[in-house]
């Protein structure tokens, strides 16, 4: 394992340390639900970073994948409120209001949680290899594959709300059951989903950083660089592109399950254009090629989101506020706040490592010069 | 390995045509095992469009291409490259955002499926063979640093080490020696001599002088087809390739 990796895991580590401490310094139920969902969206990141930071792949669908799997869970916990709202042979109560008459097929399975839980990641998985297969056998490359996703997002999104008699529509799904798994329940304002959701995250986080240490990940990054090369080397890029896709898809269909439990409802806004583009922006500002910084960013982004249009002071001034910081960071940090970060460090390494790098060598030729004052 | 060493690549009839523009017309090659075969021609004879089609990259328009007896002409890059076929681009083509290492660990290429990968870590199982092969083209230094901040000269010998990383039966090199120095292009040869038997290579050049130090049999394109094949003697006295290189001064200065 070299240093790099070595420093880049303790990093990885002590991040998801502190956040799994922040409960024994903070026991409002109302702040840490608030947190835990910044926390959600950091997963939502983390899945942007490794498609877009590390292959390459702008995908600005990323909420639909997202929406999936909050609506798997959603489903999965509106069932277990059956015997509460409507009776013991009921329906789901938007159902009634709709006029359905008995549930429709695709609900039956959710009554499992375990399927619940495998689709919420195997559908968007599903759906990304087969959208990932289209784009990527047909070499469809670059600003073209955004708008592929968008647009598919959009479907998406449309079908959910036109199929409001088994969707919910508009409304989305609410009044949802706790979620209760291995013996805990999950209340969304309690420690245990705090907890739950800070251990996802470092779930995601690790497996996200194993999957990019993999030689699969060093040929996704030899993808985003030249494409065409990889090809004369025997790989199949559109298989590599299509399999970072889907990995992602899974990764953002996981958090969506985690973020109906703190919402407790789900929401076609959970897989609308506003949200899935706001991904970029915090991958953007967190640094995309680094995933422990695409989730930062959106910690930090959302987190300043609330705490800007939450205070009076900046009750109408708070979104001009957020666009120049973001204008600041495209300009200045192009490759977000881990850029810079990783800037400070590899300069402070640097002094003491004598690498044998074009400095050095420079640095001989100019040795003349630099004895009478140092050419900076 | 099991067919004839004279039928290791065969090119039958190949033309390709641009949007009626000719580019190769009726192209036959037949280069055996082991052989270390150059291509030389004027500017736009279709030496690198005959070395597109063979690695997949342009799909000829008509004829055959077939490789230890498979037909190329259907496949996909990657196909074709893992039939054993590595490819050198006249433009340096390494990946500039990674390492020299990183490079080489991506060209080594003797599992390419995307699971197998996937469950690779450490990268280090043939770090040994790799970092040799990094000494053996002088950039032993320069193992952490990315390709990008190569100089012109490091970034073809990378792309040729990244050639021999990956270990195809037959190499194309495009211009290998484009933009060397005197004494780099006289180590490639030395290299290419060393490959050749081991290897089949098929070398596309201008530089005359680098063709007659490796003394093998010469190809000459003009026009999109084949003019002449022999030793540089023979070459150097065909009728119809001096006259198509007259107007640079014969076919010692071209």
């Amino acid at each position: 394992m070299s240093k790099r990796t070595a420093l880049q895991i303790a990093a990885y580590g002590i991040v998801c340390l502190a956040i799994l401490l922040v409960p024994s310094f903070m026991d409002d139920a109302f702040i840490l639900n608030k947190y835990a969902r910044y926390l959600v969206l950091g997963i939502l990141a983390i899945a942007l970073s490794l498609s877009w930071g590390y292959a390459g792949i702008l995908n600005l669908g990323q909420a639909a994948s997202f929406g999936l799997g909050s609506y798997a869970m959603a489903m999965a916990l509106k069932l277990r409120t059956i015997p509460v709202h409507t009776g013991e042979a009921g329906l789901p109560d938007f159902m009634v209001w709709n006029n359905v008459e008995t549930l429709p097929w695709f609900w039956e399975p959710f009554y499992s949680l375990t399927f619940a839980i495998f689709a919420g990641v195997a559908v968007p998985v599903v759906f990304a290899v087969l959208l990932g297969s289209f784009i990527f056998r047909g070499r469809v490359t670059g600003v073209y594959v955004a708008i592929i996703t968008l647009a598919a997002l959009v479907v998406v999104n449309l079908l959910i709300i036109d199929q409001q008699r088994f969707s919910g529509g508009f409304n989305g799904i609410t009044d949802l059951a706790q979620l209760e798994l291995f013996g805990l329940t999950f209340d969304a304002y309690s420690m245990s989903s705090y907890y739950l959701i800070a251990i996802s995250l470092t779930v995601s986080l690790f497996f996200a950083l194993a999957v990019t240490k993999s030689k699969a990940g060093l040929i996704l990054q030899a993808i985003r660089d030249h494409e065409e090369r990889v090809r004369y080397f025997g790989y199949d890029v559109a298989r590599f592109k299509t399999f970072a896709f889907a990995v992602s898809a899974g990764i953002a269909g996981f958090a969506g399950m985690l973020y109906t439990i703190v919402m407790e409802f789900a929401s076609p806004t959970f897989l609308g254009v506003q949200l899935s583009l706001s991904v970029v922006i915090w991958c953007a500002v967190g640094g995309r090629q680094s995933l422990l910084g695409a989730a930062l960013g959106a910690i930090v982004v959302t987190g300043m989101q609330g705490a800007l249009s939450e205070s009076e002071i900046f009750l109408e001034t708070w979104t001009l506020i957020m666009g120049f910081t973001f204008v600041v960071v495209v300009l200045f940090l192009p490759k977000g706040l881990a850029g810079a970060i990783e800037m400070l460090v590899d300069r402070i390494f640097r002094k003491d490592d004598a690498v044998p790098d074009k400095s050095s060598v420079a640095a001989d030729r100019c040795g003349v010069e630099s004895k009478a004052g140092a050419p900076r | 390995m099991t067919t004839n060493r004279h039928d290791h690549l065969v090119l039958t009839d190949v033309s390709v045509v641009f949007n009626g523009f000719h580019a190769v017309e009726g192209l036959n090659l037949n280069v055996g095992q082991g052989e270390l075969r150059c291509i030389i021609g004027p500017n736009g004879a279709g030496k690198t469009t005959a070395l597109d089609m063979i690695c997949g990259k342009v799909k000829p328009t008509s004829g055959q291409i077939t490789f230890e007896g498979k037909t190329l002409n259907k496949l996909e890059e990657h196909e074709i490259a893992r039939a054993g076929i590595g490819r050198k681009f006249q433009v340096p083509s390494v990946f500039h955002e990674l390492t020299v290492r990183d490079n080489l660990e991506v060209s080594y290429s003797k599992s390419p499926g995307v699971f197998a990968n996937a469950l690779l870590f450490g990268r280090g199982a043939d770090r040994d063979g790799l970092e040799k092969l990094a000494e053996l083209v002088g950039l032993e230094n320069y193992l952490d640093t990315p390709a990008g901040h190569l100089s012109h000269g490091h970034t073809q010998w990378l792309e040729i080490s990244l050639l021999l990383a990956q270990d195809p039966e037959l190499i194309l090199m495009d211009e290998p020696t484009a933009g060397m120095t005197v004494q780099e292009t006289s180590q490639t040869v030395d290299l290419f001599s060393r490959l050749k038997g081991k290897h089949t290579l098929i070398v596309v050049e201008h530089d005359m002088g680098f063709v007659k130090e490796i003394g093998e049999v010469i190809s000459v394109m003009h026009q999109g087809k084949m003019l002449a094949e022999g030793m540089v003697s023979e070459i150097e006295q065909h009728p119809e390739v001096r006259s198509v290189y007259l107007g640079s001064g014969g076919i010692s200065h071209a």
